[in-house]
């Protein structure tokens, strides 16, 4: 368990700063509630609206993360690799390289068709 | 290793008995992701959706901590909270957040066919495995005997290798797939910097356009400025974007469709 | 984690790589598609692929044929060897099934190819939004995804391994590795593109269900036997330790995932709008090699994993062939489109297979081997000539704009007909064959009220195919009606190639018959 423990009092930590501030602001602020006052705020700017017909968001995100995750689920696999690494020898070197050759051919096709570009 | 000797401990107990931390973990989880598993079908809002399914991935991730399996939650974690579920967001974005399903039944009877069967298919499930007598509960320690992580190494590589290396080929097509799909490539050449400011110079507006209109209510790229003569000036909004009417003429008046700012407005002329 | 490392060095596991060489080489060749997509330029790519996967599935083919031949591999009498750490079997139902994937993918690859009608059968970018200015400027271009070829060898190489699959994990990822291209290939049609990406949506998400279930059904067999390797599994069942409830729920859950695939009845739903949607030429892939592989994972996981288990899994398995053979056959009566109407004539099929696995006999096996080879070829013809019939907005598929295509274009029609014909199992064609050796198997395995229900819904399929071919010569052409194309080589090749495979199979089985019982006389390797 001394391997959670850290996690463990993070998160414990970060819940009670974030339930302290709420709580201490609601109880040590003045409370003059008016209609001006509860309207959304943005310096004196009207907030905006959805644009009309909806937003068009850039399909370009949408790649981005689909990409991110490949070479996410590549890194996963490094990990333990990376821990047995010493006893594997030569074999897991190479199965590794094998594996990393195959992502990189991936890689270099998203490279060259320009998927990493952004506009 | 201090780890596992306290889980060797606490299994010590006798084969069956969890102790009563991973007990209470296990119940307070198991009643949380279930909520948030219901309320994740449930949801009218698909942004809700998504934050019930984070809940989800970060109880089992916790679950699978429990149960032996480090390697396995920091991975839950990593990969499913941290890389799928933001994308299950971009694509919530792409979609569009308010865009709802029609609900309108195109087969009657399906959604009662589908919640007797669904319900049916659960409870044969669950009385099959609850009768399937799973023995208790603890963290597989013989398997675990120099460390979780070196274990599923020393499957990877050895028993698994040839999955593993078949894997990559997975990833190569979904690569693949994300750019036939998503990726539009030029059919023409892209402008360089130099035949774009060629066209600049030999179109009509040489000089550069005008920005959106800022004014003391509303400075929002889609606003358009006031030419002087009072006309909004069709150059200052991007044609991509469609423009927000400036139908009352004066800088600060809402536009139509636009709540009231509260306060009194003076009435204009 | 424990910060202490572990003494001992890992032992560098054997991998028979001249065993696998086939798979290997299909795998290698994807790669190196995905290596010509990053750096032909356009004009070069496709003369490039169709030279690499063309090649290379030939190639794949002779070496199959090599390791099938080799001594050593089943001296003494072995059923063949277990390679990769027991991750992949190399036996001779699995060559048999391998070789047969190979060569209907050669087949179904000159369709791809084909490119005299319209450019391609495939979008120029997919990634424009059907109806817009930039799909516009991709079809006035002239150009098309050439992706599709990579993407098809991936899929044939996760067709390779998915019978060969000696556990449940490598066997799951086969299935993953098959599947996702074809996703993609579903949506990537040229014309219809609507109609298209729908079937490609509905393929995915009903693919990921089934594959979920099949994940679920594999768990639950872990925890039952403690190892996913299908011979420990058959150990465990027979051994009786453990909850048969977890043994049952498991079987039923990857039962479950492999009858989709073949699209048998409760689970065909994706099966007529997959087929109708996708481009013609990934059709006739998936209607042939998909549904070869799917058996071969299923007569795999049956025979070796629950083969002691047959009383559990006899009666599902009658109540699916059944509902399968007759569902198919009735449904497929009140189809209008070509494509839909041959989507349920392969469910159909795939219940007359079925009856072959329920024999789970040697006979069964071969009979399921033999059929599965034969019906491959003849589906893939049919496909062919459905891309032949084509109006200016693309292939005419609805069955009235069919009328009198016998009388503008006889001998496409007379193909036609004849491996409509092959379907309903008359007698000289590779179908009736087929037929005959399951029904036979059947019988002999103590299946008698299933080769009744056969029979009849054959007869019932027999109605509609008859009903097309009539269609076709006896009535009169629309006056707006569709030409058929003069096809290039590609095409011609495939239809030359199913006509002849059809006839070839029909007329002296002899052969194949007995390489199939060749095949299964040891069943499968454990």
């Amino acid at each position: 368990m001394s391997l959670y423990v850290p996690i463990l009092v993070l998160a414990a930590l970060s819940a009670v700063f974030a339930v302290f501030s709420i709580v201490m602001g609601s109880l040590a602020g003045p409370k003059r509630w008016n209609r001006a006052k509860l309207s959304a705020y943005e310096c004196g700017i009207q907030p905006t609206p959805q644009p009309l017909g909806g937003g068009r968001f850039p399909i370009k995100y949408y790649l981005t993360a689909m990409l991110f995750i490949v070479f996410d689920i590549e890194i996963i696999f490094l990990y333990p690799w990376a821990v047995a690494f010493d006893r594997l020898g030569m074999f897991g070197l190479v199965e590794m390289v094998l594996f990393i050759v195959t992502v990189l051919v991936a890689f270099a096709y998203v490279w060259r068709r320009g998927g990493l570009e952004w506009d | 290793m201090s780890h596992l000797t306290t889980l060797a401990a606490t299994t010590a107990a006798g084969p069956g008995a969890a102790s009563i931390t991973q007990n209470l973990v296990f119940w307070v989880l198991a009643v949380i992701s279930v909520t948030a598993g219901v309320g994740m079908v449930l949801a009218r809002r698909a942004v809700h959706c998504a934050l019930m399914l984070a809940i989800v991935m970060l109880s089992l991730a916790v679950l699978y901590a429990l149960a032996g399996a480090p390697f396995l939650a920091f991975v839950q974690v990593i990969v499913y909270t941290g890389a799928v579920l933001m994308l299950f967001l971009f694509v919530l974005m792409l979609v569009g957040v308010s865009s709802a399903d029609s609900i309108v039944e195109t087969i009657k009877g399906q959604r009662l066919a589908a919640g007797v069967v669904g319900t049916g298919m659960l409870i044969l499930l669950a009385l099959g495995i609850g009768h399937g007598a799973i023995g208790g509960a603890r963290p597989l320690t013989s398997r675990n005997g120099s460390g979780n992580v070196s274990g599923i190494a020393d499957l990877i590589f050895t028993k698994y290798v040839f999955p593993f290396e078949v894997t990559s080929a997975l990833l190569i097509t979904a690569a693949l797939g994300a750019m036939v799909l998503a990726h539009r490539e030029r059919t023409t050449p892209k402008p360089t910097q130099r035949q774009l400011s060629r066209q600049r110079i030999a179109g009509s507006h040489p000089t550069p356009l005008p920005g959106p209109g800022t004014y003391a209510q509303h400075n929002s790229v889609d606003m358009p400025a006031m030419l002087p003569d009072g006309t909004p000036s069709e150059l200052s909004v991007s044609p991509v974007i469609t423009r927000r009417g400036l139908s009352s003429q004066e800088a600060g008046g809402p536009p139509p469709g636009q709540v009231e700012a509260p306060g009194k407005q003076e009435a204009r002329p | 984690m424990s910060a202490t490392i572990a003494a001992g060095v890992i032992t560098p596991p054997s991998i028979e790589y001249s065993q696998l060489c086939p798979m290997l080489l299909v795998f290698g060749l994807a790669v190196a598609g995905v290596l010509v997509e990053a750096f032909v330029p356009r004009q070069a790519r496709r003369g490039i692929h169709l030279v690499l996967t063309l090649g290379g599935l030939a190639a794949a083919f002779v070496l199959t044929i090599v390791v099938a031949s080799s001594k050593s591999l089943f001296r003494d009498h072995a059923a063949g060897h277990v390679a990769a750490m027991g991750a992949v079997a190399v036996d001779r139902p699995t060559l048999f099934i391998q070789g047969t994937i190979l060569v209907l993918a050669f087949v179904s690859v000159l369709l791809i190819a084909e490119s005299s009608h319209d450019v391609s059968s495939f979008a120029a970018q997919a990634a424009a939004i059907p109806g817009s200015a930039e799909e516009r400027e991709g079809l006035l271009a002239g150009i098309t995804h050439t992706e599709v070829y990579p993407l098809t060898m991936f899929a044939v190489g996760g067709m390779l391994l998915f019978p060969a699959a000696n556990d449940l994990l490598t066997m799951f990822v086969a299935l993953e590795v098959l599947s996702l291209p074809l996703y993609l290939l579903c949506g990537l049609a040229r014309r219809r593109r609507l109609l298209s990406q729908e079937a490609a949506m509905k393929y995915f998400l009903l693919g990921a269900f089934s594959s979920a279930f099949f994940l679920f059904g594999i768990a639950l067999l872990y925890g039952f036997a403690g190892s996913v390797r299908l011979s420990a599994i058959a150990a465990a069942a027979s051994s009786d330790t453990g909850s048969t409830t977890l043994l049952l729920a498991g079987l039923a859950l990857v039962g479950l995932g492999l009858l989709f695939k073949i699209g048998a009845v409760p689970f065909h739903g994706w099966k007529p709008d997959v087929y109708q949607g996708a481009p013609t030429p990934v059709t006739a892939l998936m209607a042939s090699c998909t549904v070869v592989s799917a058996f071969g994972a299923l007569l795999r996981v049956f025979y070796v994993a629950f083969g002691q288990l047959t009383w559990d899994w006899r009666p599902a398995m009658w109540t699916i062939a059944i509902l399968t053979m007759v569902a198919g056959a009735l449904i497929a009566i009140t189809q209008t489109d070509v494509k839909r109407l041959l989507a349920y004539s392969s469910i159909a099929h795939a219940g007359f297979i079925l009856t072959g696995v329920i024999a789970a006999t040697a006979a069964g096996l071969s009979a399921s081997l033999f059929y599965l080879a034969a019906y491959g070829f003849t589906t893939i013809g049919a496909f062919a000539v459905v891309t032949l019939v084509r109006d200016p907005a693309g292939e005419a598929a609805h069955l009235s704009q069919w009328a009198g295509l016998g009388k503008r274009s006889p001998l496409v029609a007379g193909v036609f007909a004849f491996f409509l014909l092959a379907f309903a199992g008359i007698p000289l064609t590779s179908g009736f064959t087929g037929k005959f050796a399951v029904f036979q198997a059947a019988v002999a395995g103590g299946a008698v009220p299933l080769v009744i229900v056969g029979v009849l819904s054959s007869a019932i399929a027999a109605f509609f195919y008859v009903r097309v071919i009539v269609l076709m010569f006896f009535s009169d052409p629309a006056p707006d009606a569709p030409s058929v194309v003069t096809p290039s080589v590609f095409t011609s090749a495939a239809v030359v190639l199913g006509v002849v495979a059809t006839v070839v199979l029909g007329v002296v089985p002899q052969p194949l018959l007995g390489l199939a019982s060749h095949a299964a006389s040891q069943l499968f390797v454990r």
